[in-house]
């Protein structure tokens, strides 16, 4: 394995990051938490301030040259993501605060207007809490039928039993890209092409794969799409769905409220075009417009050497982890190029529960995080109550997880020795 | 690392309870039984109590968690037996001021006092006040049956 690439970016980027470098607990903080939430670089934190420094006023409202900024700026941070993923039209990418509220506008404003009573919608068993309440939602009031795809025997989502589920009664098919637990990636491409079969539309949740890699929904083909901001560099606040035009033309508004109306009577309203019949009120302006920040920060780098670095890292997490008798890790091992799964581990370690490996590793200056990480039901079904997560992104280094393992190491030792 | 931090929070005690709990089970009969969890973390407990009168004969639980919740448990186990539910609601009280720095258990209950340290570990206060937490509501609560779960968080 070669150090070249790694030390290259690692050390081309940290510098952007001033939050890195500082001391937890005396010891140089090493971040490990990129799954729950990835650090920012000043080219955002830059935007936001100069936003709000020289630019801030409500978008689409205004004559005044402040306003004209303003609406430049939000609609071109639009303009960023649409690129960012590859969607055909502009108009297909709707801010939301987060990937979560993403798919409640989907529940909402298409599921609860188009499932009856025994349609059926296939979830899978890792789905995050925001894929899966939503849709309970919609099962209890319309009396849509949730079905769950099951792992393999590796841990993966089981493609042979997903396609047993899919059947006419199908009308949606809403699964995550890559699993913020298992950390596998899933073979959407395959999912929405079974489903699409059946006419079932399909909404991938892609909060752990936007930030890494190159994510393109029209070779995807999925209906539609979810990311957060925060996990990708951005402000948290902010985040977006991805639909495509005539589906998202087809659903009523979410909310109501200024920004989403054409015209508004005292007992009537028609409604604005898309985006902006979905982003009711006065949206997170400066947030979308640090977004597209990032984007670009993360286009300069570019996402296939992001992923290329972060294959390596992830890489020498297992190895590392691996060679740690008491560790148990979920989800797949990763295949030689590691193709098949994103860069954390979730993992127990017998003796030592999470929430307190996760305390001594914070003496250590080490973040991970400790818990069900919203997933409580596949831990359930998993038999694990909860799970340490180690998560890397693309300006951490092999030393942190050095860092990482020694602590790790002298915890189960602590732990053990009372234990042994 | 610094590990020496870490013997002031996790003290032989609570290392030895968390391994080996003496008071797991369920009291027989259970006079009062309650059901706590903290839903951020999953870590739960079932707490039952044997009551004589207003006097605690028993206290036994159930459940997963961390070092400092299972230990926590197991000490207010112990400390509670022999005890009337008003004193049992003081202890309540004390115990929740130790993890706020303010107060500590008197000679007779010492143990208790070994998880004081918890009270410099702001996140981790809800894992030791679990147990006591759920006491409080087994005390108001004078039926058999657990009235839904409580949650401290």
């Amino acid at each position: 394995m070669t150090l070249t690439q790694e030390k290259t970016l690692a050390a081309r980027v940290r510098a952007d990051f001033p939050i890195l470098h500082q001391a937890i607990h005396g010891k140089p903080l090493v971040y490990l938490d990129n799954a729950a939430s990835s650090q920012k670089p000043l080219a955002v934190l830059d935007a936001l301030r100069h936003y709000y420094q020289n630019d801030n006023a409500n978008v689409h409202r205004g004559v005044h040259t402040l306003s004209s900024r303003a609406t430049d700026g939000y609609e071109g941070a639009r303009d960023k993501v649409a690129a960012f993923v590859n969607a055909a039209h502009r108009e297909e990418i709707i801010y939301t605060r987060n990937a979560t509220e993403a798919i409640n506008l989907v529940a909402y404003a298409w599921g609860m207007s188009t499932l009856q009573r025994g349609d059926e919608i296939i979830l899978s068993v890792m789905e995050h809490h925001a894929n899966l309440i939503p849709w309970q939602f919609v099962a209890q009031k319309t009396g849509a039928v949730l079905r769950f795809v099951e792992l393999t025997g590796t841990q993966d989502f089981d493609l042979d039993h997903y396609r047993s589920l899919v059947s006419d009664k199908t009308k949606l098919v809403s699964v995550v890209h890559a699993s913020n637990m298992l950390g596998c990636i899933n073979p959407v491409e395959d999912i929405v092409a079974i489903a699409h079969q059946y006419g079932a539309k399909v909404l991938i949740d892609a909060c752990q794969s936007v930030p890494h890699s190159v994510v393109d929904v029209q070779a995807l083909d999925c209906d539609w799409l979810v990311a957060s901001g925060h996990k990708m560099c951005a402000p948290t606040g902010i985040g977006f769905l991805y639909g495509k035009k005539e589906l998202l033309r087809s659903m009523p508004p979410f909310m109501g409220g200024g920004e989403m109306i054409a015209d508004v009577f005292f007992d009537q309203a028609t409604y604005a075009d898309i985006p902006h019949r979905f982003e009711a009120g006065t949206p997170a302006i400066g947030e979308a417009i640090a977004l597209g920040a990032a984007v670009d920060y993360l286009m300069a780098i570019g996402m296939d050497k992001i992923h290329a670095y972060e294959q390596e890292l992830t890489a020498y997490l297992f190895q590392q982890l691996n060679a740690i008798s008491e560790v148990k890790i979920y989800g797949p091992q990763p295949d030689a190029g590691v193709t098949n799964r994103v860069g954390l581990a979730a993992f127990t370690t017998g003796a030592v529960h999470p929430h307190d490996l996760s305390t001594i590793l914070d003496q250590a200056g080490i973040a991970i995080r400790a818990g069900h990480h919203c997933t409580q039901p596949l831990h359930r079904h998993l038999g694990a109550q909860s799970t340490a997560r180690a998560s890397v992104y693309f300006y951490n280094t092999r030393e942190e997880i050095d860092t990482f393992i020694t602590a790790l190491k002298e915890a189960i030792e602590f732990f053990g020795g009372i234990f042994g | 690392m610094s590990l020496d931090n870490m013997r002031d929070l996790y003290q032989q005690v609570i290392l030895e309870r968390y391994k080996k709990p003496r008071n797991k089970g369920k009291t027989d009969p259970a006079d009062r039984y309650q059901k706590g969890h903290n839903p951020s973390c999953g870590d739960t407990i079932e707490l039952t109590l044997k009551i004589n009168g207003d006097r605690i004969e028993d206290v036994k639980f159930e459940g997963e968690g961390c070092a400092i919740a299972i230990s926590s448990a197991d000490l207010m186990a112990e400390a509670l037996r022999g005890r009337t539910l008003t004193e049992a609601a003081e202890m309540v009280q004390r115990f929740q001021s130790m993890m706020k720095g303010e107060a500590e258990f008197p000679q007779e209950f010492r143990k208790l006092n070994a998880m004081r340290g918890v009270a410099q570990f702001p996140v981790r206060i809800k894992c030791a006040n679990l147990s006591w937490h759920t006491l409080k509501a087994a005390i108001e609560n004078s039926t058999p049956q657990p009235v839904g779960f409580v949650t401290n968080e």
